[in-house]
């Protein structure tokens, strides 16, 4: 596209790059990122304009605070890993940006050894800047890879070990720091347009990484992540993605607060600091982004008050002892009043824009439900295509919980895989879906073996499940839990659309706004075959779809499952105890019994089989018998 | 050879005292899922403790029960004041609630004793060493593998052989079906921190009588090594942690004695390091994460 030679063509061409770069769905949340950068950008104009030069120093502090927090909120929100490693960056891009900076006559006298290109350089502080966010990437990428492989608190602790090791590193580099004496002569190129510019960038970045798909999919995984790799999440890239872009934010906050203070230390990045902004970003609401900006002020002007309590003269006149770190006290203890007030902090989950939008209503998600009617990847039924498990098997410590057992599941039917509670139903479905790896045999999904790689491959690859103790991503919305499904198993277009047609194909539509976590029991288990469905595959695995459904919803269910195999070919295996259902449904049947397979064959054989009677219906031979188990096969959740 | 059983000795010792500071933090992680930041603060108090003892002239037999007595209520009634009110909250809550605790303990110390290291004179014959053939070893050393040993030898007896013992170890295994069985649930979590405390004491007596003295900020370097051991040895697992600490203490000594002078100052840094790549090959750590169903 030349400039402004078609300018109609270019007209659209610009449309769909905003289409690209933000979606539909990712709007209301760019108007929430403005509304929240506004109040931020009115006080930097009062504060350039009429502030006097101590509360102007306590403004410039706060602006960088709010880039710190939000990039630590970006990872340690949308994953629910507490990162306490992040101050470690910001102290990192100090030293770098601050290096860049000063001209090389000063650098000649403070850091003589300093390598040539380094002692060289010399630039202004945005320029600075982004050679500092480039290269502090790049480190985050390599500190990420084994950060991101860790799981929870095992996580937290490894950031912790992070900011022990940078804060080292910073002392040890005495040819570039100065080691833990204090780095001077850094040129005070700070000025409120460019604080402004940078928070511009890091609430809206921060905003938008929430609903991004990147950021939906770690949020899932922060949700269950189990769920999440069932769904094709790739948790281990989701959180580097996360933890790079924040270090990059939190890179930038450092090398704004070197040219603020002008002279600091490796002490500066080290704890005290990494209390303080944790506390802000806990106060306001770690998971978003409204939360973080709020915290950030509320606390800002918590610290202000208990610092002027400290020095002033208020103390000693109420015949009160001084008291050292009253502003750490005060964090703490606000800390704490949070935690057991609202765990979630004041803001919650809740963003600015929920109140100004509004989510969308259930109208407007009705009718553009209609206008896309669910469309299932349709796979004719050729030879060489099916999902062949061979002789799995799975020891739990001593017990077999599987000892080769064999199935097939070809495009276009239904097999019902029944047995006695503890016959392994269950394992089996974990085995071939990736959730615990099989310790022998193979799954093949259409000719390649997949068994042992991790369950997000083989989602991918085009296995969807659900669950027998139903994981929905419980502080999502039902929308939300959907577009994950759509979004990571790389199979979808526009997220919203597809999720929306998902969801009116199991008649849950009207949900969508609702958080998952409040639905009522049949209502998650039909969000939850919505969301196994908007991942498109080619073969569903259902654990016990019927629990909890009455007959109508039973009956609603199996049509819904014939209609998926009759018109889209889809291959269904249904784990399930309702045996009538299983007996009217299924093509083929397979028994369990103590990790044996034990009979296979249409639903007549199966029920004439002597051994399955005897193991399974028992010896009263009563059809309709339910194996009461149902309660005790759900224990945990 | 004599610089290497020295330096065997030193490891050994140092890693001791990670290894029982991880072993309490194992074993609150396995009942609660719960890393408590505060951990290290124990072992401050149980320094506060020895050092008023001697400034108010306690009987010197009394002053190491007296530590541990108060290490172990100080651990409990952390748990009481702090955490119990956040009962059923996911382990980030009680992570942050934690680190809360531990920010506030330190001003409290700074401001309520001193915020200077106070000095907590060490007798002579702890100070000493004994000679074995050809190696000179030191007592501190030696009685801090002592008391690891001890230590881990008592827990085991009372995880396997006490009611309330099996009561932990259940919990930590699936805590709702343990509260069926008539277990009351705030016990076993009291008796958790109080296990823990008493380790953090102990660790925190051999701390200081290498040291010297106490501060209010000498709780979190030890504590930081003990989270890295006990996620090095799988996190809640109670072995993991014990081998965890000792591994943590073998490499920092050996890369004591190995690295050249001039990276010396990046000791801290590699040593966490190797750690962390250990952690990308095995994630679960060496002995492998223990998941427990919990209330």
């Amino acid at each position: 596209m030349t400039n402004g030679s078609k300018p109609r063509s270019g007209r659209v061409e610009i449309n769909r790059i905003v289409d690209v770069l933000l979606p539909a769905r990712t709007r209301p949340a760019f108007g929430g990122a403005l509304a929240l950068i506004a109040p931020v950008a009115l006080l930097t104009v009062l504060a350039a304009t009429l502030f006097g030069a101590s509360e102007q120093r306590i403004a410039m502090v706060f602006l960088i605070n709010l880039i710190a927090v939000v990039a630590n909120g970006l990872y340690s929100g949308n994953s629910g890993i507490m990162s306490f490693g992040h101050v470690g960056f910001m102290g990192v891009g100090a030293y770098l940006s601050s290096i860049l900076t000063m001209t090389p006559e000063k650098k000649a006298m403070t850091l003589p050894n300093l390598p040539d290109f380094l002692a060289a350089a010399h630039m202004g502080l945005n320029e600075a800047c982004l050679v500092t966010i480039v290269v502090v990437g790049l480190f985050a990428l390599v500190v990420g890879a084994p950060i991101s492989r860790l799981t929870g608190s095992a996580a937290s602790i490894a950031t912790l070990a992070f900011l022990v090791i940078v804060h080292s590193i910073l002392i040890g580099s005495k040819d570039f720091t100065r080691g833990s004496q204090t780095f001077f002569g850094v040129e005070r190129l700070i000025s409120f347009p460019t604080l402004l510019l940078w928070v511009g960038v890091a609430i809206l970045v921060a905003r938008l990484f929430r609903e991004m798909p990147v950021g939906l999919e770690l949020r899932s995984a922060r949700e269950d992540e189990l769920a999440a790799g069932a769904m094709g999440v790739n948790i281990f890239q989701r959180r580097l993605a996360a933890w790079v872009v924040s270090a990059m934010l939190m890179a930038v906050a450092g090398a704004l607060l070197a040219h603020f203070l002008g002279a600091f230390s490796p002490k500066k990045f080290f704890f005290v600091d990494t209390f303080a902004i944790l506390a802000m970003l806990i106060i306001g609401g770690i998971a978003s982004v409204t939360g973080a900006v709020a915290g950030t002020a509320l606390v800002t002007v918590v610290m202000e008050l208990a610092r002027r309590l400290e020095e002033g003269p208020i103390l000693p006149a109420l015949g009160l002892p001084q008291v050292f770190g009253l502003t750490q006290l005060a964090l703490g203890l606000g800390i704490l009043a949070v935690m057991y007030s609202r765990p979630g902090g004041i803001f919650g989950l809740a963003e600015i824009d929920h109140w100004l939008f509004g989510r969308r209503n259930d109208d407007a998600s009705n009718s553009e439900a209609t206008a896309a009617p669910f469309q299932p990847e349709s796979v004719a039924p050729a030879s060489g295509r099916e999902l062949q498990a061979v002789d799995i098997a799975k020891n739990f410590a001593g017990l077999r919980a599987l000892d080769g057992v064999s199935l097939t599941l070809r495009p276009g039917e239904i097999v019902g895989l029944i047995g006695p509670n503890g016959s392994g139903k269950t394992t089996m479905l974990n085995a071939i879906s990736g959730a615990v790896p099989p310790n022998g045999g193979r799954v093949m999904i259409d000719g390649t073996d997949v068994a042992g790689q991790p369950a997000y491959r083989i989602a991918r690859a085009g296995v969807a499940r659900s669950f027998q103790n139903i994981r929905l991503f419980k502080d999502m919305t039902v929308l939300e839990n959907i577009e994950v499904a759509v979004s990571a198993s790389g199979r979808g277009g526009d997220l919203r659309a597809e999720a929306l047609a998902a969801l009116a194909e199991l008649d849950v539509a009207h949900l969508a706004q609702r958080r998952a976590g409040a639905l009522a029991y049949g209502e998650q288990r039909r969000v939850e075959i919505a969301r196994a469905l908007a991942m498109k595959p080619r073969y569903l695995m259902l654990d016990e779809p019927a629990a909890g459904m009455n007959s109508a919803e039973t009956q609603a269910l199996m049509g819904l499952l014939r209609r998926m195999r009759d018109r889209h070919g889809l291959g269904l295996l249904l784990v399930e105890h309702h045996l009538e259902l299983v007996m009217q449904l299924c093509d083929r049947i397979v028994v369990l019994n103590k990790g044996q397979m034990i009979a296979s064959g249409t639903p007549d054989e199966v029920r004439r089989d002597p051994v399955v009677i005897e193991a399974y219906i028992g010896r009263s031979h009563e059809k309709t018998h339910h194996p009461d188990a149902t309660t005790t096969e759900r224990r945990g959740s | 050879m004599e610089i290497f059983v020295q330096q065997c000795v030193n490891a050994l010792s140092l890693g001791g005292t990670y290894a029982l500071l991880a072993l309490g933090l194992a074993v609150v992680f396995s009942v609660l899922g719960m890393i408590n930041f505060a951990h290290g603060e124990i072992l401050t108090i149980t320094g506060y403790t020895v050092f008023f003892s001697l400034m108010l002239a306690v009987p010197a037999v009394l002053i190491i029960p007296l530590a541990l007595i108060v290490a172990m209520l100080a651990a409990a009634a952390m748990e009481r004041v702090a955490f119990r009110p956040l009962r059923g909250a996911g382990p980030t809550s009680l992570l942050i609630t934690s680190f809360a605790v531990s920010g506030i303990l330190q001003v409290l110390f700074q401001n309520l004793i001193s915020a200077r290291p106070r000095p907590v004179p060490i007798p002579d014959f702890l100070t000493g060493a004994f000679t074995v053939g050809p190696f000179h070893i030191g007592v501190i050393q030696s009685l801090s593998i002592l008391a690891t040993l001890a230590m881990v030898g008592l827990l085991t007896l009372f995880l396997k052989r006490t009611l309330l013992g099996m009561a932990i170890r259940a919990a930590a295994v699936d805590f709702p079906t343990t509260r069926l069985m008539g277990i009351r649930a705030n016990r076993v979590i009291l008796a958790a921190f109080a296990i823990s405390g008493l380790l953090a004491g102990v660790s925190g007596l051999l701390w200081i009588a290498q040291r010297g003295s106490v501060d209010p900020l000498m709780g979190f370097l030890p504590v930081l090594k003990a989270f890295i051991a006990a996620i090095l040895g799988g996190i809640g697992n109670l072995t993991g942690a014990v081998i965890g600490g000792f591994f943590l203490g073998a490499i920092e000594i050996g890369l004591q004695a190995a690295l050249p002078e001039p990276v010396q100052p990046f000791r801290d840094a590699i040593a966490l390091t190797l750690v962390v790549v250990v952690l990308l090959y095995r994630p679960q750590g060496l002995f492998g994460a223990v998941h427990s169903v919990r209330p």
